[in-house]
């Protein structure tokens, strides 16, 4: 597997393009939204919500991006709360000017007090498509992945899963500045199917472009 | 061999010789005499005049006027000798016969004027009280032509000996008019235009032989002269443009905005709306998806709306709508230019041979 991956990466990377010979774009953004968690185990069910705020940096060279996000949050309900923290790292291609192709890492780890965090692993292909409403203005989104192999921690367990995302960036005119709302939902899933945790979030993030 | 039979042959062969000589002299002579005789005659004539021999001077005169084919007197000698043999006439006391001269004169030349420093007054009044009485006209055109029916006209030029009415027509050989080309007054001299076409003023006759017809009109009006001009028409071959095609529509832009970029707006918009509503159902079967995710669908619905609404569908573009109507006006202008041509290059060129007028009086003199 981890061959694999290196295959990939390293085709990614080495993909010929005129386009791989310009110089980097780099993006930064800084985000919130509302998480609502729910996990199932078994026939127990338990729902927390919170805030998470988040991070991320988008790295882009030719038809080669990367893109890193970190979130970090708590999401509580009436009788238990937990920290939450999340992030991937993804290595991207653009295939089409409105298509980019994902893959790499995602994981999330619950942190109760008291308990070994929990964490879920998931490594991931996914696809992005965007397209325009206004031309270098506005312009919505839809991203769906699925996790091709994964684990979980707690109880040691291997995992799967899969998500989506989807919502509307902009951009000023003018300025290294933009904007996303967007909604995203996850869920993972222990192999033998004993537990599930699905993630929802909407979330606003604002970012800017200091190289261009 | 007998020397006096020698001598009288010798004689013999001398007579035969001279006699040869005068007989080729007398056939030579008369053609010689006739070959100059025309033009020495008139001037002999005209010595006698100044002498005020009259009897001799009119004998010269007419003797002058009879020659016939090369010998005949030109155009405008002729015209002289008839001017001195009406005044001859006159100045014999033979008024009508000067009179008779002088019409003569007016009828083979009506733009004739007698020098006031030669002839007397009453020679000069007499010929201006029979041009008077002598309505004709006498008509010049080009030998061999050809005009565009419509676009172009046969000019011919019509000389009055006074001023009268007249009425011109083109006319079949047998005297069908086939298109009538003036009525009315003729002072010194008129222009006649035909354009080529027949009484429909849209058809060039068929080709054949015509004729232009100019009847002179006394004061009661009727004809007392007719010139006739014959024509021989030619009709030439029909050789039309193709018309220019339409502006391509490569070439025209459109008149009103498409819904297309409206549309291409909207749809991912409208796909990432839908993704929203739809894919955790997708995503996460099972699960109750929260309601608030209606929320960012509905943003992005009525995002892509507005990026639809402002592409203006169905909205008039003026300066659009300007591009394509100065192309199609080029275009009709150009097709009404080229239907124009075939239209005149259907009636083709019209060639026109004329030949010598003729001048016919329908009454006697």
């Amino acid at each position: 597997m981890t061959r694999a991956l290196v295959l990939i990466c390293a085709a990614l990377l080495c993909a010929p393009s005129l386009d791989a010979q310009s110089r980097w774009n780099v993006s930064f953004g800084l985000g919130g939204g509302s998480e609502i968690a729910r996990s199932r185990v078994d026939t127990v069910r338990e729902r927390v919500s919170g805030l998470v705020l988040s991070g991320e940096a988008v790295a882009t060279r030719g038809r080669i991006v990367a893109r890193l996000r970190y979130g970090q949050g708590r999401v509580t309900n009436d009788t238990a709360g937990r920290d939450v923290a999340e992030g991937e790292a993804l290595l991207g291609y653009k295939a089409r000017p409105w298509l980019t192709v994902w893959f790499g890492p995602h994981a999330r780890t619950f942190v109760v007090p008291g308990q070994s965090d929990r964490r879920w692993l998931l490594w991931s292909g996914r696809l992005t498509a965007r397209g325009t409403l206004f031309p270098e203005r506005v312009e919505s989104f839809v991203e769906l992945w699925q996790g091709v192999t994964g684990s979980l921690n707690r109880p040691s367990a291997s995992a799967s899963g899969g998500g989506a995302e989807a919502g509307l960036v902009l951009r000023l005119a003018r300025r290294p500045v933009w904007g996303r709302l967007a909604y995203r939902i996850e869920q993972g899933r222990v192999s033998g199917g004993g537990r599930r945790e699905t993630v929802e979030a909407i979330t606003l993030t604002v970012g800017f472009v200091p190289l261009r | 061999m007998d020397p006096h039979r020698s001598e009288t042959d010798r004689r013999m062969t001398r007579a035969l010789v001279l006699l040869a000589a005068l007989a080729l002299g007398a056939m030579a002579a008369p053609r010689l005499a006739g070959a100059q005789a025309a033009g020495p005659v008139l001037a002999q004539g005209v010595r006698a005049y100044d002498d005020l021999e009259f009897d001799n001077a009119a004998g010269l005169l007419r003797r002058a006027l009879t020659f016939q084919g090369a010998d005949a007197l030109a155009p405008a000698d002729a015209a002289r000798a008839l001017m001195y043999l009406a005044a001859t006439e006159l100045l014999r006391d033979r008024r009508d016969t000067a009179r008779a001269v002088a019409r003569r004169l007016v009828l083979s030349n009506p733009r004739f004027r007698p020098d006031e420093l030669v002839f007397p007054p009453q020679v000069l009044s007499l010929f201006e009280e029979v041009r008077r009485a002598t309505p004709a006209v006498i008509g010049r055109a080009p030998a061999d032509t050809a005009i565009r029916p419509g676009a172009e006209a046969l000019e011919v030029r019509l000389y009055a000996s006074t001023f009268h009415d007249v009425a011109a027509t083109l006319a079949t050989e047998d005297g069908r008019v086939v298109r009538t080309l003036y009525t009315g007054p003729i002072a010194d001299s008129l222009d006649l235009h035909w354009n080529g076409f027949d009484a429909t003023g849209t058809t060039p006759p068929p080709t054949g032989r015509y004729v232009i017809a100019v009847n002179s009109l006394d004061r009661q009006r009727r004809v007392v002269r007719i010139l006739r001009l014959p024509l021989e028409v030619t009709q030439g071959r029909v050789d039309t443009l193709p018309h220019p095609a339409p502006p391509a529509d490569s070439l025209l832009l459109p008149e009103r905005q498409s819904m297309g970029p409206g549309l291409r707006a909207f749809a991912p918009a409208a796909l990432a709306g839908v993704a929203v509503v739809v894919l955790p159902s997708v995503v996460a079967s099972g699960e109750d998806a929260s309601g608030a995710r209606f929320v960012v669908g509905g943003t992005v619905t009525i995002a892509g709306i507005v990026a639809f609404l402002s592409h203006h569908p169905g909205r008039p573009i003026p300066g659009n709508a300007a591009h394509n109507r100065t192309l199609r006006d080029a275009w009709r202008r150009e097709d009404a230019e080229v239907a124009r041509r075939n239209v005149e290059r259907a009636r083709g060129m019209l060639g026109i041979r004329t030949g010598a007028p003729v001048l016919l009086t329908p009454e006697a003199p």
